[in-house]
């Protein structure tokens, strides 16, 4: 009998084995609540913005055993090198700036990599591929003459991807930024896990929260925000929000009503039915207002060909296009004509993004649609 | 920022100290070769991939080790240190035990970075605020147990947490991390009967009310 009970236990044994090894087997009931239990802990964040990677070297010159000579050698010249100009330049000491931003701490503990800035010290310098950290008490202020002002909230965690003379680039991991540009148009990029905001001449703020999720917020000149091809343009005033996979909403002015905004939410970002994706956009139809032009314009590339005519007509009667503007030009999405009418709308100049996008657009596609 | 306690993390179970690696193949790993060749090259689509293959792998290993609401940018960390460090990976087949290496390596460095008393934060609240406690008790639930995989010696925290928190299987964790089959199944089953020992002697300590799943 004994010897019975332990055939059983052995081969209830080997079972539960095979399941944990390769879930194989008959499931063990205990080990699937665990899983049950223990996956909600499970890895579920998308992919970060990766800086450029700095290219593999090949040494084609020197045979593989002799790979550390040329290394020693340069390392022997730079050392005479230096010592020689350090005996000629000694007491002469030069600046040495490395391109970056100048960190001010304004609160708490701020940290750029792992070295904290202190109250003490103030202020730090925030590098190409370094990161800059806010707990939830500390707040600090990053300035470039070149670029600008960004402030940066508590609960944030940025990087610095490049400081070329054309394009600066930062990543925003999570957080909140505010910022001031005063670089021209197209040269400060910001990265975050669900799209890219290019600066268009402009102060905005813009927030990524855990999950990847964003909103951008206009409030002097115009930003362009953009993920995979859907592209959007948030003037002064104006709002944006963005999700992981899904890229920019469709912008819209703060002041529109709070049933615009909650139906356009719904219709961006809900995974609903075509009925309920009708309802939602004819709410945002009926309560436009002649300024809700911005968001009209937006969606006609977002919607079908049925409703795109809805839209077309509604856009007509609260912003008339210019004459050279056909309707069956914007019903197959004539990028110049859909151009044309949003310059007439007043809001700025698109060939200005346009123009700028080609300098930014290609290198970075941070973001991978899954 | 959480606490700051532990020591290293070990896979080993017969020989503390080394870690059998096994020459990995099949089809996996001469993807990652080639992937890892591109990401070289300079192309991060590429590393993206290798990100989506090994972020679960980097995730579990640290999840053994440092607080949890601190993993998901150390799992970053991870990935940017390993971006930079990628011509210096001088066998591109062993990319996954590289990159745990360096995950180790980084949650040992997490400890040693001193924090202030004030800043410590003790688990079971990281995981409320990291999840919402929509359901209290399922979530306290989910959090001891974890408490209580982390726990275990070194050699089995890593590859039990790999399959249960992460849902690896066996042979998954063994092509990515380069350990054998043998120490992986060897640390699954020791490692889960610890686990079910611990788990008994919590709920029986606990009296009878708490000990229903």
């Amino acid at each position: 009998m004994d010897t019975g009970n332990k055939r059983v236990e052995n081969e209830r044994q080997a079972r539960s084995d095979n399941y944990l090894w390769d879930g194989s087997g008959e499931p063990d009931p205990e080990i699937q609540r665990l899983e049950g239990l223990l996956g909600k802990f499970r890895h579920d964040r998308a992919a970060p913005v990766f800086p450029e990677i700095v290219r593999d070297r090949r040494w084609t010159f020197f045979p593989r055993r002799m790979r550390l000579f040329p290394v020693l050698a340069t390392t022997a010249a730079v050392v005479a090198i230096a010592v020689v100009t350090f005996l000629v330049y000694v007491g002469k000491p030069a600046p040495v700036t490395v391109a970056g931003w100048d960190v001010s701490r304004v609160a708490g503990t701020p940290r750029v990599g792992p070295k904290t800035i202190s109250e003490k010290e103030g202020l730090g310098r925030l590098s190409v591929g370094e990161m800059l950290e806010t707990d939830h008490r500390s707040r600090a202020s990053l300035r470039a003459e070149e670029i600008g002002q960004i402030e940066v909230e508590p609960s944030t965690r940025l990087r610095v991807l490049s400081m070329d003379s054309g394009l600066k680039r930062i990543a925003l991991d999570r957080g909140t930024i505010r910022t001031f540009i005063w670089s021209p148009p197209g040269r400060f990029v910001v990265d975050t896990p669900s799209a890219v905001t290019v600066d268009l001449g402009c102060a905005y703020t813009l927030q990524v929260d855990d999950s990847g999720a964003g909103l951008v917020r206009t409030s002097l000149g115009w930003v362009g925000f953009k993920l995979n091809g859907r592209e959007s343009f948030i003037p002064a005033g104006a709002a944006c929000a963005t999700r992981p996979k899904v890229g920019p909403g469709t912008p819209y002015f703060e002041d529109a009503s709070s049933g615009l905004r909650t139906a356009l939410a719904r219709f961006d970002f809900e995974d609903s039915t075509a009925l309920r994706r009708a309802g939602d956009l004819a709410i945002v139809l009926g309560e436009c207002r002649k300024r809700d032009a911005l968001t009209l314009w937006h969606l006609l590339a977002r919607v079908d060909e049925a409703q795109r005519v809805l839209v077309y007509d509604r856009l007509r009667e609260l912003a008339p296009p210019p004459a050279s503007v056909t309707k069956e030009g914007i019903l197959r999405l004539e990028q110049p004509m859909l151009d044309l009418w949003w310059n007439a709308l007043g809001f700025d100049d698109i060939s200005v993004w346009r123009h700028w996008e080609r300098s930014w657009s290609e290198p970075a596609t941070p973001v991978r649609e899954k | 920022m959480g606490s700051r306690s532990g020591d290293r993390v070990d896979l080993l179970v017969a020989a503390p100290g080394r870690r059998p690696m096994r020459e990995q193949t099949g089809p996996e790993v001469s993807e990652d070769a080639i992937l890892v060749a591109a990401a070289r090259d300079g192309d991060r689509v590429a590393f993206g991939h290798l990100y989506d293959r090994y972020a679960r792998l980097v995730h579990g290993v640290l999840l053994a080790k440092v607080p949890l609401n601190e993993v998901d940018d150390l799992v970053q960390d991870v990935f940017m240190m390993a971006i930079r460090r990628l011509s210096t990976l001088r066998e591109p087949r062993s990319f996954g035990a590289w990159l745990a290496a360096i995950a180790r390596n980084l949650a040992n460095d997490y400890h040693r970075r001193s924090v202030p008393e004030d800043q410590k934060a003790d688990d079971t609240c990281e995981i409320d605020i990291a999840h919402g406690n929509t359901s209290g008790d399922h979530q306290g639930r989910a959090a001891a147990i974890l408490e209580a995989v982390r726990s275990l010696p070194d050699a089995y925290r890593e590859t039990l947490i790999l399959r249960l928190v992460e849902g690896l299987t066996g042979p998954e964790i063994a092509a990515r991390t380069g350990l054998t089959h043998g120490s992986v199944r060897v640390n699954l089953h020791r490692g889960m009967q610890q686990l079910r020992a611990k788990l008994t002697s919590n709920s029986s300590s606990k009296g009878p009310e708490q000990e229903t799943p």
